[in-house]
Order: structure tokens, then C-alpha cells, then sequence
């Protein structure tokens, strides 16, 4: 009600600031800056640096709308304009998160500072001169235990819970009516996963954009609180520790390969909370959206899945977890869903709002392949089908399904139903464990082997983002590989070599030694 | 932003004394419709001579039946639910018993002498934070003037106002405490947001001249005292859009002008936001009749 | 006598060796993108095998005088014999071992890795195509679109095309390194890339566009490749208008069929 209130206020706005105000002397003078955003930028951010290019309506945030100067990041109070170095960062480094990549090996220095000085051109704003004023920023203080506890007490006493969750994954309870700006609906930012900070993952990052806030998006800035006295300076450092803290030290690798943890003291976990799993290996398998067949998604918000794997030599399990802002269906979310469909859905088709489950598939090839053939990556084809454990939000445990190609997923019979599954959602994050025994009797299914890559693929969905069928998250071929039981050779081969050469070394020094007096006690007979 | 602007203000302000001194007059036509904090002894003098002023009366209508509004979900907010028996209901329609229509922003559009400039008040026009609603919902402040945004709910609010002549800011209020902020330039009107609370959503009229109101459950609004002249004054109202009718203020006379909106304008309305406004314009007799 | 480490053959010989390793393990893999040329880092057992040979061509020049031979053997019995080196023999005495016992631990510990899959990159188009039912002949054919309309106009459209279609993958930067590359495997093409377009002609890319991942042939592992099949969602003249946005943004001049031509007769 309120957005379609504002909505078109701000329609207005702009159309009256472009009007009134494109300075077009001042880009007439810069050939250079108007050469480079038209030729890379307006693709997106559009001729009048407006924000409407071509291809701002498959995006979600917005392109920005430069005639607006309104820059999230930047060293700058609440609301100012940015410095020219600010909007300097962001060409050279990009907004990770968002389709803004980093211009710095792309553009040369005098391409981006003529960018800076254009993109400054398309607002009334830049045009009084004045240079903005950047905050002072004190410096970092230390991560210490002490800081981290302060860091958690400021986080609940300001309650950043209300947008990010009590475990920084964005689910907080405010998170479902976020709206930027622009109008359009934004996620609070997943604190796990600092690589995709907009400004920066680093804690000076952090703090910064707290000083600062995230201008244009509904992150507030928390200076006003240290000028009245609420927390102290220190206190916003030990907090940027704490947010920080929430992400692993370095952000994670790709790999190619899982590998399936053997297990052999100890039984298999029986569910997703067993706490064999926090020692089992962690790996990190990004997503895309399927933009490969009709209707496609280009906004899809499981951006990477963590998967373990263990094995005991009987069976195998396999636990995979996610953030996620909420356990779809869940109603609280049902204007957001209808928000995000009707911000990205008409340009693939129209799809109304509805409720729809969370869900998530781990495919596999029929058998494990000979050479290097392996079904289409995309839920194989009619020629080559796939095998899939497949598990929705609202159904009662996961299933054995076979498809050939996307769209023609189907549940295996009754009868060749043999996984096992556990899910739980807690604060902002999906588990979901799926068990098999490694090889059975069903024909249709793939029967694992040790020691031998299993080809695994993802797919992964969020209901009440609107993703559904085709519109979900999806990964290309990994491999998932049974760890052997440790050869002896491990142990031995190492030993033996070590021994060899230290035998051969005290030998060959023995032996120069040796020479070495009976030469000294030669030349002193010699002498004699 | 405020101290950018306080030198300014202090040469408008001695400007106005002087003045003041010059033509004799005294008393201040502001008649915003938030909780005036008066500063005590700042108060300045206005170009009005009061001698020859006029007023004018605003009066909005609803007519037919009153929308009825949504309950607002507060389930997110156990605190500020707890202060309601009822559920409380949004308030972006507020009738009257008597069928006036609540926070509309009515103010003087058109018409003031292209000379005329007036003191920055020196008292702050206040919103609070109550209950986990914006009170009041609508206010109108003059260009420089302090707004207070005040949290009385002691739980986490932030204000996100997105004004488009002006520079806004997102300002965390995690408890009990003012804050001030100015607009150096009129613009109406400039939507103010809570992310914390997505239902509370507020409206901030800024003009460099202190002709304006804010309607009353009564559908009433007091724009002050005027010289004598055509006006075009402007009624706004973030559902039904604007509407604008000339009035002549004569002498010793509080002129009566009156809007009437219907659910109906619903439909069709274009709801100005961050529209800058020059109140020196022609008047009225440049302007069509007056729309109804 | 102290001579310099670089006038003694031991010191020379040490030299000569670890420079070699710096130039087999990171010099040829860094240093001729410098000069815009395009390399990669030397397998593992290649390098092994060049450290091989220049030991062997240290060894034989330190012993083809005697002399040198000497000096060169001097420091080294002086460390096995000298009272005065003891803590530093006992050291040697005790890492070169463990060193060993580490080099052979990682060399037999089991490593996981992906089967190697060989791809061929830019496998030979077919001589023609079925394009939405029309045989289109790719041998001899030029982009249509280089000699009808304006083509400030194509490349206009191509970009479009290009920024609402291809984006995520390939880039805003056309570097492959788009938003949701580091899903896919193979990784999105960079056309950047002096290994790319450039050495291609508009009908390869065209065909590439056209039949995507799923057409490619075995050899090119087409179940792997996330590219679609555009043939399905753009139509010829669109295919040709990105192609030519492709090239006009790079910079690259497309392939030639004469160039095509005269490197044909040479094989």
C-alpha cells in the first residue's frame, strides 16, 4: 500500500530532476567519461544514467540511478554525497553481491577518474561544487574475546537481529517488508558470507559502512548514537569484530571435488544436528541462477551451498545447508514473494505470487560413468537420465526421483523409495541430511563405489523468493569421492625413506670422517 | 546538515529583526500541524504586517463512505502490540466523526510578493515515535527549521527519509532519544520511513514560508495570517493525491477555502513526492478555475 | 679463503639451480603475459623433469675440471669433517631426512581429484547446420550483418542482446567473469581472451551461439557446458548482431575465411 503510494511520488521526482537538471555542458567537455559509460555502462545504468538500461529490469537491486546521487558506499555522513574517491572504490572494486563488477583491470586510470567526474555530471547535486566532507575514522581496534562479547552485546542492544537474525543470516523479523529506495524489495545482507558485503568484508569495511550506513537501502547509519552518548566509538569497532566474526577467516574455495569422509569408530550421524558432522569436511558449491531454459530466474537467493559427506563403507550420507531468509511457505513473506514476481517475472513470463516450498536436489548419473560421458548437467536428457534425491520444505522427508531433461523430475514408485532424510531450519539456515546405503538392489538407482568419483550436481530453490520449477538456483557437474581406508603405504613408504637416508648420510660422513683422520694421521707419519 | 545552514539562518534572522523593527509588526503565522517545541525568547518577527493581514481556514471533506483501513500486523513487534486493545488500523485514511478528512497537508502554493522572505522558527516541530506509529503522521516544517524526531517506544526505529530537492538520510534510533534533522530546501513532500517497522510511514512538508497546515480529525487546518491578496492553495493527501483552489485574503477576514476528496480519486491519483515549490509564483489569477 | 658464494663453484652451482627452479615453476607461467603473450603454469612433472637435466649439466660442468671439482667438493667435505661444523652436520644429519620422509608422505598420500577430462575447447564446426529448420552452410560464410543495415545500429541491439541474455556469465567486462560464473564448469568463456573470438570466424561463433552446450560435439564434453542453445530464445539476425557486439567492444577482429583459407593449405 505504501509502495504503491510511493512509487509513482518518485517516478515523478525523477522525471522532474532529469528534466530540470542534466548539466550538459559539463559532459559535453568530458568526451573521455561519456565515451566509456556509454560504451560499458549504460548498458545497465542507461543513457541518462537514469538506472533503466537495458537490462536494469532483470536485476534485483536496481541498477543505480546516478541523477539521484544517492551512493551506498561512501565515507561520507548519512545522506551527503559521496567523495570522489568513494565512487572511485566503487568502479575499481564492484558491489559483490550485485551484478556491479569491479572496473580496475578493465578501465585505465584516466578512463575511471574521467567515469568518476561523468557519472557526478548526471546530478544536480555534484553541481554546487562543494567538496563532501568525509567522516573521521578512528582506528581498528583488536579482535579480542573481550571485543567479541561487547561486539554481541551492542549487536542485541541495537538489535541488528531485527534485519540480519540472531545468527547474521538475514532472517530477521523486519527482513520481509525491506524495500530500497527505488521501491523494490531488498534482502538484509547474509553476515556469513562477507564476500558479498557490497562495501567490503573487511571489519574496517564494516565499520565504516556502519559510521556511513548503506544510503538509498534501509541500513541506517549509527553515528548519530555515538554523538548522543548511546554506545561509545570503541564500542561500534567491537561490534564491526562481531559482524565480522559471523564469516569464515578467508572465503571459500571452489572445489571440484567432495570428498566422503570414511568413517570407521564411530556409527554414521543419524540426523542433521549429530555432531560428527562439525568434524567432517566443508565444501562450498556456489550457484547460478538456470538461466538456460525458458522461464529463466536471473535473482536467485541460495547463492551456494555447504556440503559434507561420510561414508562407513555401508552407507552413505550426505548433509547440505544454506542460508535462507525464511522456511517457505511462510505468510509473512507472501508480499515480498509478490513484490520480487512482479519486479523480474514479466520479462519470462508472468507468474503469479502463491505459496511454494523450499527445496533442494542432489543429482547423480544413472551409474557411475565409464569414460568421460555424463548425462546433460541440466537434469539430463531423453537419451542420458539422471538420478535424484530429491527434498521439498513441505513434504515428509526426501525421495528418489529420476528425470530426463528440466521440467520431467519424477518420484521414483513407492517400492524404490530407500533414502532416508532429516531437515531442520534454524535461524536463516536450512540442514537437510540425506542417508543411502551405498549400493542396493533397485536397478533404477545408482549404486556408489569406493575410491571411484561420483558425478553430483545442485539445484537449490526459495520458495518465498518466488523460485519454483525452472526458476531456482543450479550448479554444473562436481564429483563426490568415497574415501579408501588409508593405504599401509601412507605409513610405511615415508619411514623406509626417511631411515634410507638417514643410514645413508651417517654413512657417508662416517666414511669422509674416517678418511679425513687416517689422511691427518698419514701426514703426521709423513712429518715424522 | 543544520550547522551548513545556521549562518545562513542567522543573516535571514537579523535580516528579519530588522525589518520587524522597521514595519512595527509582530507575531508569527505558523500553524504546522506538529507539536510545536516553542524556543522561548527566539521567537522572530514576520514580514506580515499584521495590521493588514488576513487569514485563511482550510476545511477537507471526505465524502461517502470512509475506506475501510487494514489492521496492522504488529505480531513482529510484541512491545508496541501490547499498547493497543484494538488492533490499531493504518492511518493512511483518517476520518472524522464529522467526515473531515485527517492529514492532509494544506498550504499556500502560489501567490506570496516575489520580495518576501521569512525567519526560520526557531522552535523544532516534532514527531514522535509512538506505539510504533509516526506521531503526528504528517507535519509541515519550514525550510531550515529543526525537526525532531524523538523515540518514545524505546525499541529500535530507524528513520529513512527520501526527499528528492533535498538530501536525505537513514538514522538508527535503537532507544529513548532526539534526533534532529533539517531540509534547506521546500519541497513537498519528502515520505519518511521505519524498515525496522514496515507499516510506519510518515510525511514532512517542507516550504521556505510558514503557510501551511495539517487537517485536524475535524477535516480543519489554520495556515495563519497572509497581506492581503491571491493565493493558490494546494491540499495533499497521500492517497488521494492534490488538489488546488485560489483564495482571496483580505483584511481583518479569515478566508475560507475548502477541498473535498472521495475514495473514487483513489484510482486515478498521482500522489506528488519531492515536487520543489516556489510559493512566489503568479497567484491566482493566472490559475484555471478552481478544481474540485 | 673467503670467496664470494658467486665466484665458488658450489655457490654458482647452488645459483644456477635455484634460478632455473624460479623460471621453470613461475617464470614461464608469469612472465610473458607481461608482453601480452599467453601462458600457463608448468605441470608438476614437467618441472621435475627440467630440474633433472639442469642438475645433470651442473654436475657435468663442476667435474670437467679438476680443479673446480675440488673447490666444489671442499665446502662440502668441510661440513662432514670439521669438529668446528658439528651443529651444522647434525642439523643437515637431521632435516634432509625428515624433508625426504615428507616429499615421499606426499607423494603416496591418497589425493582426490576430478577424472581427468580432456575438452577440446574449440572443437571443428560442423560444414553445415540446421538452424530452425533452414540448413544454413557455415563453410565461406560471412556475417550478413557487416554489409546490410547500420551497423552502429547492430551493435546497439547486439548490446542489448548481449547485457540481457549473456551478462551473467560472460560479464559486463565480456571477461567471463560474470555473477554467476564461478557456478559453471567450464567456466564461462572470456572473449577478452586473446585465445577466443579472435581466432574464430562469425559463422564458429554463430554456430556456438546457436547450438550451445548441447551441441557441441563429444570431444567438447557437451554435457558439462552451461551455454544454452540460443536458437531456441534469438533469432539469426539477433545472433549476428551480438556476434558483432562481441567484436566491436573487444576490439578483436574476427577470423577471416582467406585467413582460414591459407592456414588450411599449410596443414
Amino acid at each position: 500500500m505504501r509502495a504503491r503510494a510511493m512509487i509513482p511520488g518518485f517516478v515523478l521526482a525523477a522525471a522532474v530532476t532529469c528534466a530540470a537538471s542534466a548539466p550538459l555542458a559539463a559532459q559535453e567537455e568530458n568526451a573521455l567519461g561519456r565515451d566509456v559509460y556509454d560504451r560499458w555502462c549504460a548498458s545497465c545504468h542507461g543513457y541518462e544514467g537514469l538506472g533503466d538500461g537495458y537490462a536494469a529490469t532483470w536485476m534485483l537491486p536496481r541498477p543505480r540511478d546516478f541523477t539521484q546521487a544517492l551512493y551506498q558506499i561512501r565515507t561520507t555522513a548519512s545522506g551527503q554525497l559521496p567523495t570522489d574517491d568513494d565512487i572511485m572504490r566503487v568502479i575499481n572494486e564492484g558491489m559483490p553481491g550485485t551484478t556491479m563488477p569491479g572496473w580496475e583491470e578493465e578501465l585505465s586510470l584516466e578512463e575511471r577518474l574521467a567515469l568518476v567526474d561523468y557519472l557526478k555530471s548526471f546530478s544536480r547535486f555534484f553541481a554546487a561544487g562543494e567538496a563532501p566532507e568525509p567522516l573521521t575514522f578512528s582506528s581498528p581496534t583488536r579482535a579480542t574475546e573481550e571485543a567479541l562479547a561487547d561486539g554481541r552485546e551492542v549487536y542485541e542492544l541495537i538489535e541488528c537481529n531485527r534485519c540480519h537474525g540472531i545468527d547474521g543470516r538475514g532472517d530477521g523479523t523486519s527482513s520481509p517488508t525491506l524495500v530500497d529506495d527505488s521501491g523494490m524489495p531488498t534482502y538484509s545482507a547474509d553476515l556469513t558470507e562477507n564476500w558479498y558485503f557490497n562495501g567490503g568484508g573487511t571489519v574496517e569495511d564494516i565499520y565504516q559502512r556502519l559510521r556511513t550506513g548503506l544510503d538509498g537501502t534501509p541500513m541506517p547509519s549509527f553515528t548519530d548514537l555515538i554523538d548522543a552518548g548511546v554506545i561509545t566509538d570503541e564500542q561500534l569497532w567491537n561490534l564491526a569484530h562481531y559482524v565480522r566474526s559471523f564469516a569464515p577467516e578467508d572465503p571459500p574455495g571452489i572445489t571440484e571435488v567432495i570428498r566422503a569422509g570414511l568413517v570407521e569408530d564411530a556409527p554414521l550421524p543419524e540426523g542433521v544436528d549429530d555432531p560428527l558432522w562439525e568434524s567432517a569436511e566443508a565444501f562450498y558449491i556456489p550457484m547460478g541462477g538456470q538461466i538456460i531454459e525458458s522461464p529463466r530466474w536471473f535473482v536467485p537467493q541460495v547463492a551456494g551451498l555447504w556440503v559434507r559427506a561420510l561414508h562407513d563403507g555401508g552407507e552413505l550420507a550426505v548433509h547440505v545447508s544454506w542460508s535462507d531468509h525464511s522456511e517457505s511457505p511462510d505468510t509473512a513473506w507472501a508480499g515480498f514473494q509478490a513484490q520480487v514476481l512482479a519486479a523480474v517475472g514479466p520479462d519470462e513470463g508472468d507468474m503469479e505470487p502463491g505459496p511454494r516450498p523450499d527445496g533442494l536436489y542432489l543429482q547423480f548419473p544413472m551409474e557411475i560413468p565409464e569414460g568421460m560421458d555424463k548425462p546433460y548437467f541440466l537434469l539430463g536428457d531423453p537419451l542420458e537420465p539422471v538420478y535424484l534425491w530429491h527434498w521439498e520444505s513441505t513434504a515428509d522427508g526426501a525421495q528418489e526421483a529420476d528425470a530426463r531433461g528440466l521440467g520431467t523430475m519424477a518420484p521414483q514408485g513407492d517400492a524404490s523409495q530407500s533414502l532416508v532424510s532429516e531437515a531442520a531450519f534454524s535461524a536463516g539456515r536450512w540442514a537437510v541430511m540425506f542417508r543411502r546405503v551405498l549400493e542396493n538392489e533397485d536397478p533404477g538407482d545408482l549404486q556408489f563405489r569406493i575410491g571411484e568419483p561420483v558425478p553430483v550436481g545442485f539445484a537449490a530453490w526459495d520458495g518465498d523468493n518466488g523460485e519454483t520449477g525452472t526458476r531456482g538456483s543450479i550448479s554444473s557437474w562436481h564429483y563426490i569421492f568415497l574415501q579408501e581406508p588409508t593405504p599401509a603405504t601412507v605409513v610405511v613408504a615415508p619411514l623406509i625413506a626417511t631411515l634410507l637416508t638417514a643410514g645413508l648420510g651417517v654413512l657417508v660422513v662416517a666414511r669422509a670422517q674416517r678418511r679425513e683422520r687416517e689422511g691427518a694421521e698419514g701426514a703426521d707419519e709423513g712429518d715424522a | 546538515m543544520r550547522d551548513l545552514f545556521g549562518c545562513g539562518r542567522a543573516m535571514v534572522m537579523a535580516a528579519a529583526a530588522v525589518f520587524a523593527i522597521a514595519c512595527g509588526g509582530g507575531g508569527g503565522g505558523e500553524a504546522g500541524g506538529g507539536m510545536e517545541e516553542e524556543a522561548a525568547g527566539e521567537e522572530m518577527a514576520s514580514p506580515v504586517d499584521m495590521a493588514t493581514a488576513g487569514g485563511i481556514n482550510a476545511m477537507v471533506m471526505f465524502e461517502g463512505m470512509a475506506p475501510e483501513m487494514d489492521a496492522i500486523d504488529m505480531a513482529s513487534e510484541p512491545n508496541c502490540a501490547a499498547r493497543y486493545t484494538d488492533a490499531p488500523m493504518t492511518e493512511e485514511v483518517v476520518v472524522g466523526d464529522g467526515g473531515g478528512l485527517a492529514n492532509v497537508f494544506v498550504y499556500v502554493r502560489e501567490g506570496l510578493d516575489a520580495g518576501m522572505s521569512f525567519p526560520t522558527p526557531g522552535g523544532a516541530v516534532v514527531m514522535d515515535q509512538v506505539g510504533c506509529r509516526y506521531v503526528p503522521r504528517v507535519v509541515g516544517v519550514q525550510a531550515g527549521q529543526d525537526l525532531t524526531f524523538r523515540n518514545s517506544d524505546g525499541l529500535p526505529h530507524n528513520i529513512n527519509a527520501s526527499p528528492s530537492e533535498n538530501r536525505g538520510f537513514n538514522i538508527s534510533q535503537p532507544v529513548n532519544m532526539d534526533t534532529n534533522r533539517s531540509f534547506p530546501l521546500a519541497e513537498v513532500m519528502v515520505p519518511v520511513r521505519c524498515d525496522v517497522h514496515g507499516w510506519m510511514s510518515a510525511y514532512v512538508g517542507v516550504l521556505d514560508h510558514p503557510f501551511h497546515g495539517v487537517t485536524d480529525m475535524a477535516g480543519g487546518a489554520d495556515l495563519g495570517m497572509l497581506p492581503p491578496g491571491d493565493y493558490v492553495v494546494e491540499a495533499w493527501h497521500e492517497r488521494y493525491g492534490t488538489q488546488t483552489a485560489s483564495v482571496t485574503v483580505t483584511t481583518g477576514e479569515t478566508a475560507m477555502v475548502s477541498f473535498s476528496f472521495s475514495e473514487a480519486m483513489a484510482a486515478n491519483a498521482v500522489v506528488p513526492m519531492g515536487e520543489p515549490i516556489d510559493p512566489h509564483g503568479p497567484g491566482a489569477h493566472a490559475l484555471a478555475p478552481a478544481t474540485h | 679463503m673467503n670467496t664470494k658464494p658467486w665466484k665458488h663453484p658450489l655457490g654458482q652451482a647452488a645459483i644456477v639451480v635455484v634460478l632455473a627452479y624460479v623460471l621453470f615453476e613461475w617464470g614461464i607461467w608469469l612472465l610473458p603475459p607481461l608482453f601480452g603473450v599467453a601462458s600457463a603454469p608448468v605441470p608438476a612433472t614437467v618441472v621435475l623433469q627440467y630440474m633433472g637435466t639442469v642438475v645433470v649439466g651442473v654436475l657435468i660442468w663442476v667435474s670437467d675440471s679438476e680443479e673446480r671439482w675440488k673447490q666444489f667438493k671442499a665446502p662440502i667435505h668441510r661440513v662432514m669433517v670439521d669438529p668446528r661444523q658439528k651443529v651444522l652436520r647434525t642439523a643437515l644429519m637431521v632435516t634432509i631426512p625428515l624433508l625426504v620422509a615428507f616429499m615421499t608422505f606426499d607423494r603416496v598420500r591418497p589425493t582426490v581429484s576430478a577424472p581427468a577430462a580432456l575438452r577440446s575447447v574449440h572443437p571443428a564446426p560442423p560444414g553445415q547446420i540446421d538452424f530452425r529448420g533452414e540448413t544454413m552452410v557455415l563453410n565461406g560464410l560471412e556475417n550478413p550483418l557487416r554489409h546490410e543495415g547500420d551497423l552502429e545500429e547492430h551493435y546497439e541491439e547486439g548490446k542489448r542482446i548481449y547485457v540481457q541474455n549473456c551478462m551473467p556469465c560472460h560479464g559486463d567486462a565480456l571477461d567471463g567473469q560474470g555473477h554467476f560464473a564461478s557456478a559453471f564448469n567450464p567456466a564461462p568463456l572470456s572473449f577478452q581472451d586473446p585465445g577466443t573470438i579472435v581466432q574464430l570466424t562469425e559463422s564458429f561463433v554463430f554456430w556456438r551461439i546457436a547450438k550451445g552446450g548441447p551441441g557441441l560435439p563429444r570431444e567438447a564434453t557437451p554435457w558439462d557446458s552451461a551455454m544454452p542453445a540460443w536458437e531456441d530464445l534469438l533469432t539469426a539476425e539477433e545472433i549476428w548482431q551480438v556476434t558483432i557486439y562481441l567484436y566491436e567492444q573487444t576490439g578483436w577482429e574476427p577470423r577471416t575465411w582467406e585467413e582460414e583459407g591459407a592456414e588450411g593449405e599449410e596443414h
